[in-house]
């Protein structure tokens, strides 16, 4: 705790550093929070404790051999990381992937969209202090986890993309198992919303907690389930359908209180959402190859590729000089989207409520660190979205 | 929740062993699919390379003993490999592949990272030659 130079004028307001190592907090992050008593009154944030280098690493390495290393930008959505790479380098090679691979694909985004709201729902349980709950929704994500180990071989680093369609088919005997793994699903989706909306202890953290309008979402920019929970529509399988989507209408789940607790009711939604895509999916999955011949050299060029990340959205700028390696690889996660609201939307809390703002977007820092701009004590300088953009711009030059 | 529900759970907690499962006493049969140590046969190579162009972990060596004969010596490296399978992709005659068993790769020193797969007689031709340890090359 460090007191700031005008602490005679107002004695009661001091700063509190959390981070980069705190135990709130899993992953490296800096929050600095000016605060009255016990509300906040300004934040901020510093990012880039995680910064790996990987749009540096990726320019050294052949097609074939980024896809396993943009795999692993996130640990939690690793496919769809390898799918939005493999999607762009398809577009630029002019090759479409067979309709088997694109149901396929869906089908495991659909898988890791439930893991990764079920892991989210565990975390968010345990920094409420509802243990329980952290133990009942990890061990359920233990079946999907399963799924991919049966399906890929692998549970975290599914590695199911290769570029030009995917490496593995899906064997009637793993179909009836993926069926009975959603219908577990369902049935404990059910419980936890349930269980969201109505225990009285949970409610008293998340309900009328943090909440922005559609209005403030939108100026903020904020994208995935937390835009969905205020109201914000916005969902790239309905916007711009990639890979099956295209042939399977997506449902939007909004909700319009825009507190904690409708990120919550959002995301456990969105898991009965995917339990009908899914199910969808199984019942028309098309005969056939599985994967379409690729070139070695990507043609020169360059492309955007767009997909919804359990997060939000995933985008990718992809630029090939016709070589057998990528010139620049772009990538910007949702989290980073997201995190710019965490800092609105602590102002004039309460300081205990603020572990629970951040883990309502659900961040990820390892994923989100890309490039690092440094402000030097007394040199803060505020940036327009039109800054941003510049700046974006350049370093894409 | 019901009281008599947690109760009985309560009770059924005070008999049961602290553990999930007693690994490694009690094992569960591994996955057909699960990517484990990679196998070579070296009947069918031709010595293409691909496998060692594509692996994106640098884990994979193919040592020449006679190229005219195709003789040929794979040298893999346990550790560097991510278990990707990208090899076994890449391969056009199906000589490699994960083995679903051999997963439990843990060993107390380096060297037993680092296996030579291919004939004996090969193998022994190439002993003069001592396995690296080293870092990876940098890609």
């Amino acid at each position: 705790m460090t007191t700031q130079p005008d602490s005679a004028a107002t004695p009661k307001r001091f700063t509190i550093p959390i981070g980069p190592q705190h135990p709130a907090l899993k992953e490296p992050g800096f929050f600095e929070f000016t605060v009255e008593g016990e509300t906040v009154i300004g934040a901020t944030l510093r990012l880039g404790y995680a910064h790996r280098g990987i749009e540096k690493a990726v320019v050294s390495r052949t097609w074939v051999q980024n896809l396993y290393l943009l795999e692993r930008v996130c640990g939690i959505c690793s496919h769809i990381h390898s799918l939005a790479y493999c999607l762009g380098v398809e577009k630029l090679a002019g090759v479409t992937p067979p309709p088997r691979a694109q149901a396929i694909r869906v089908l495991i985004a659909e898988l890791e969209r439930m893991h990764s709201h079920l892991l989210w729902l565990g975390v968010a349980a345990h920094d409420a202090g509802f243990e329980t709950l952290f133990m009942y929704s990890w061990r359920d994500r233990e079946t999907i986890l399963d799924l991919f180990e049966q399906i890929s071989g692998n549970r975290v680093n599914h590695s199911i993309n290769t570029l030009g369609g995917v490496k593995f088919d899906l064997t009637a005997e793993q179909i009836v198992s993926v069926l009975k793994a959603v219908e577990l699903m369902e049935e404990r989706a059910r419980y936890y919303l349930d269980l969201v909306r109505n225990d009285p202890m949970l409610g008293q953290r998340i309900r009328g907690i943090g909440t922005m309008s559609a209005a403030e979402a939108h100026r903020m920019g904020v994208v995935g389930p937390t835009a969905r929970a205020s109201g914000v529509g916005r969902d790239l399988r309905v916007e711009a359908p990639y890979a099956a989507y295209t042939a399977i209408p997506v449902v939007v789940m909004l909700e319009t209180d825009g507190d904690l607790q409708a990120r919550f009711i959002v995301r456990i939604r969105e898991m009965f959402e995917s339990c009908r895509i899914i199910r969808v999916l199984l019942d028309h999955l098309p005969e056939g190859d599985l994967q379409a011949r690729m070139p070695r050299r990507i043609p020169e060029g360059e492309t955007i590729a767009r997909v919804e990340a359990p997060r939000g959205e995933l985008f990718y700028f992809i630029k090939s000089n016709g070589a057998d390696m990528p010139e620049r690889i772009k990538l910007r996660t949702p989290t980073l989207c997201n995190l710019g609201s965490v800092l609105a939307l602590c102002i004039g809390r309460q300081l205990a409520d603020i572990p629970m703002l951040l883990i309502g977007t659900d961040p990820c820092f390892s994923c989100n660190d890309r490039a690092v701009v440094i402000h030097q004590a007394g040199n803060r300088e505020k940036w327009t979205w039109e800054q941003f953009r510049r700046y974006g711009n350049e370093a894409l030059r | 929740m019901r009281i008599s529900t947690i109760l009985g759970m309560a009770l059924q907690s005070l008999f049961r062993v602290p553990a999930t499962r007693s690994y490694p006493q009690e094992r569960t049969p591994s996955p057909e699919r699960l990517r484990g140590q990679l196998r070579w046969n070296p009947e069918k190579c031709t010595g293409c390379a691909v496998c060692v162009k594509d692996c994106p972990a640098v884990a994979i060596e193919l040592l020449e003993v006679d190229k005219a004969a195709k003789r040929f010596v794979l040298r893999y490296h346990t550790d560097r490999c991510i278990f990707c399978s990208q090899c076994v992709q890449s391969c056009r005659f199906k000589c490699l592949s994960l083995s679903n068993e051999a997963w439990e790769l843990a060993a107390l020193d380096k060297q037993a990272f680092t296996v030579d797969y291919g004939r004996d007689e090969d193998i022994h031709a190439l002993v003069e030659k001592p396995a690296s340890t080293d870092d990876p090359p940098r890609l």
